[in-house]
């Protein structure tokens, strides 16, 4: 089957520096796939660059069958792709419910959006208590769900997370992941970028070794010693 | 030299002090806005003195350049720690009190039957000192080039000094500088007071130069001019803003080839250069380029 | 005593109207950009100037007028826009706003080119004695001035608070990244924001000529000074605080006028400017973007 994320050969440098050299990897529809590498691997570099964030100097990025390789953001997001960032980035000043309604701005059809809405409140009861209070007020994991309910307001086919347990309490990451196998027994794609190697492996059917702006490795959990991907993840492999 | 070449090289010299003097602040990481205010405290202190009180020129300059000074210090104490254009804004705020100022002050004496002296609004008429003592246009147009490359050899001694690489590190990074063991703030100070009375000192020769003052000369056109002319020029070296005025005034009022439409054309052309160019003609980057060729053909 | 006290703060009720509509149009382009745009009130002079010469050449009626006001400001404003802002957009603010400022020169010279003279009458929204009500005179252009400021005024908070496009521009104004994100494109909104701010300005510019009844080149520099220091008086960033920003200008300049004579009208409006800066009171320098939505 051919992959919904296609990316190929990707190189984006910041100034004369590469931070990505020639990435190559597939996301399968409906799969967690999970982006594993020491700090400074590249790994927001590449979510940034599939986001249209920044722009790739070569290589090629596809979803399903549409080239989308240095768009605009919101042109990706018009095509299916969202992205939840590792700073979360609500909009602070405006309530939880604008919130949710500006994740919706490529749509039409105020009546699906608002059910849309409905199902969201749902799934994270926290945030309809706090619907009309400004997100700058929500504590830091009421504001990585909030970031996680505006990026599927877009309906996207697959939804991009980097790093949500940065910064949060044990309690909350693991309420995050707990959303996140949810996400997948509902059909939703993810690629998600996850320092926790260890939670990371439980959700993934499939994980990329990131390393120096390269996939150094790729497979599923279990097909390499859990602790050898763990101890490259977080130490990359200049530490054997 | 004809008088209106004449003229034009003499205000091309009077202007570069005020380019220069928003020049420093600029380096040091402020945008003023109202550098005109000690160009005009310099033109006032400078022609009372000597039309007033026959006070020569070289000790009224000194005299108006400390007051220039003292003005610059006193409005920086309270506005320096402003960010951006919090701090422009407070900058502009005083030079228009200053202009405001300027239209309140009545300071009138008869000398030799005739009043003279600020009058207002009416502006300040009659400041001969220059004529008095028998000076030729093309001997201030001298003393004024003279006295702008003394000023320029200084800044570019400056510049090349450790005062200078902590005069930029605290325009690009004043956390770092602070870290540093820099007083940002006592430092940005001294700037500030230096460029009042670099302004104030152009102001005194403008004031003898055209032997009338009146208020509005010294609104916030100017000061905008100013920072313009850093900006045209270039923020790499002190001679970006001598440049910025050299073409601004010696270009555009020199050539008379597009007729009424000049600032048209002039206007056009900075927006464009600025889209190119957007840290002015001699920026950063050029002056390193070319200093550091220069030192590898030595 | 209290009559003339009265009779002031209406005059200045009016004048800040007109510079409230001013301050917003200022608020909005700063808010979405983080650029200052000095031609914002030479773009304004254009406009009006554009009706000017209207009325000059066809004594055009007063409807027509204010929208050739409106439509010559936002064409210069596009101008400025596309030659200032756009390429500038990730780049140095000081390079926009001086690159705005050579624009500004252009306008001017532009409209001397066409209207030589200095001034140039302009027709009176309201020909004829103010009105006597109580011992106080109301001057029907005035009041309209005050009734139209305060429709747009109310238009502009329904739009940013009510609309799609304006949950657009309030999620640009917070962050532009974010807004990306969230799939709306910011440049066009920085575009039509603009445009917004133009057209503001625009109507502004007409109901301040068609008050005083005369045109100058001097309207650009005024237009500016003003707009800058409303939206400083009230805070910067807020649309709420540039409308209040206004209203407090024209109460200072309209008593200090009264009280102090009219030399001292700008000055003491200059001075509690410098005053509110040095005492850096945090309201003022704390850019809470959202205030300027709600």
């Amino acid at each position: 089957m051919a992959p919904l994320l296609e990316v190929r050969d990707l190189v984006t440098a910041y100034g004369k520096i590469e931070a990505l050299r020639g990435v190559s990897l597939a996301v399968q529809e409906g799969s967690i796939t999970c982006l594993l590498g020491p700090n400074g691997a590249g790994k927001t570099t590449l979510m940034f660059s599939i986001a249209g964030i920044l722009r790739p100097r070569r290589g090629s990025i596809r979803l399903g069958a549409r080239d989308i390789t240095g768009r605009a953001p919101h042109v990706i997001v018009a095509a299916g792709i969202a992205l939840v960032p590792e700073n979360r980035l609500v909009f602070a000043n405006m309530s939880v419910l604008e919130n949710l309604r500006a994740g919706a701005y490529q749509r039409r059809g105020g009546a699906e959006i608002e059910s849309d809405i409905e199902r969201l409140m749902l799934r994270f009861p926290r945030l309809r208590e706090r619907a009309a209070q400004n997100a700058g007020t929500l504590s830091g994991g009421e504001q990585q769900m909030l970031a996680v309910a505006r990026a599927l307001m877009s309906r996207p086919r697959l939804l991009l997370m980097d790093e949500p347990s940065l910064g949060l309490a044990p309690l909350v990451v693991e309420e995050i992941f707990r959303i996140i196998a949810e996400l997948h027994r509902d059909g939703t794609t993810i690629l998600l970028v996850e320092q926790n190697a260890h939670l990371a492996l439980q959700v993934a059917q499939h994980f990329y070794l990131i390393e120096q702006g390269k996939v150094s490795f790729s497979g599923s959990p279990g097909a390499l010693a859990e602790d050898e991907v763990i101890r490259r993840a977080y130490l990359g492999s200049a530490a054997r | 030299m004809d008088d209106f070449t004449l003229g034009l090289l003499t205000n091309v010299g009077l202007f570069s002090f005020l380019a220069l003097s928003a020049y420093l602040l600029l380096l040091a990481g402020e945008m003023s806005f109202g550098q005109q205010a000690f160009f005009g405290v310099g033109a006032y202190a400078g022609g009372i003195l000597t039309t007033l009180y026959g006070v020569p020129l070289p000790l009224a300059a000194l005299a108006a350049m400390g007051l220039g000074a003292l003005a610059a210090f006193l409005v920086g104490l309270p506005t320096l720690r402003l960010k951006g254009l919090y701090f422009a804004m407070a900058t502009l705020a005083a030079a228009e009190i200053a202009r405001l100022l300027f239209e309140l002050l009545h300071f009138q004496r008869e000398i030799e039957g005739e009043l003279a002296g600020p009058d207002g609004t009416q502006g300040f008429r009659g400041i001969r000192w220059i004529f008095e003592q028998g000076i030729e246009a093309q001997e201030f147009l001298l003393l004024t080039y003279a006295l702008l490359a003394l000023v320029l050899a200084a800044l570019l001694l400056v510049e090349r000094s450790r005062l200078g690489v902590t005069l930029r590190s605290v325009g690009e990074d004043p956390e770092l500088a602070a870290a540093l063991g820099v007083n940002v703030n006592r430092f940005k100070l001294g700037v500030a007071a230096s460029a009042g009375a670099l302004a104030a000192l152009g102001g005194v020769l403008f004031a003898h130069h055209n032997t009338f003052i009146e208020p509005r000369n010294f609104d916030i056109m100017l000061g905008v001019h100013s920072l313009a002319y850093a900006l045209i020029g270039g923020l790499g070296t002190a001679l970006g803003p001598l440049l910025g005025v050299a073409l601004d005034i010696g270009v555009l009022e020199g050539s008379r080839i597009f007729g009424g439409a000049r600032m048209i054309v002039f206007g056009g052309l900075v927006a464009v250069l600025l889209v190119l160019r957007p840290r002015g003609l001699l920026d950063e980057a050029l002056v390193h380029c070319i200093t550091s060729r220069a030192l590898q053909r030595r | 005593m209290l009559l003339d006290l009265l009779q002031n703060t209406i005059d200045g009720a009016a004048a800040g109207a007109s510079y409230a509509l001013l301050a917003v149009g200022f608020t909005l382009i700063f808010g979405v950009l983080r650029r200052v745009n000095l031609s914002y009130g030479p773009a304004v002079m254009i406009g009006c100037y554009a009706a000017t010469w209207l009325h000059l050449n066809f004594q055009s009626g007063l409807i027509v007028l204010a929208l050739a006001a409106v439509a010559g400001t936002v064409l210069a404003g596009a101008y400025v826009e596309r030659l200032c802002f756009a390429p500038h957009r990730s780049g140095s603010a000081i390079a926009a706003m001086v690159a705005s400022f050579a624009l500004w020169m252009q306008f001017e010279e532009l409209a001397t080119l066409v209207l030589p003279r200095h001034v140039y009458a302009f027709p009176l929204l309201h020909e004829g004695a103010p009105v006597e009500f109580l011992g106080l005179s109301l001057r029907p252009d005035a009041l309209a001035v005050l009734g139209v400021a305060a429709i747009l005024c109310a238009l502009l908070q329904g739009l940013l608070h009510r609309t799609r496009f304006g949950l657009a521009v309030r999620a640009t104004i917070e962050n532009p990244h974010a807004a990306s994100l969230a799939g709306i494109d910011p440049g066009r909104i920085f575009v039509l924001i603009f445009a917004l701010a133009s057209a503001i300005g625009g109507i502004a510019g007409f109901l301040i000529v068609a008050t005083h009844g005369q045109v100058t080149p001097m309207l650009g520099m005024w237009a500016t000074l003003k707009g800058l220091l409303a939206m400083m008086l009230g805070g910067l960033g807020s649309l709420r605080g540039a409308i209040v920003g206004a209203l407090v200008l024209g109460q200072i300049e309209a008593h200090s006028q009264w009280f102090l004579g009219p030399q001292w009208r700008d000055l003491v409006a200059y001075l509690l400017l410098f005053a509110l800066l040095a005492a850096n009171p945090s309201w003022m320098t704390r850019w809470t973007i959202s205030r300027s939505a709600s």
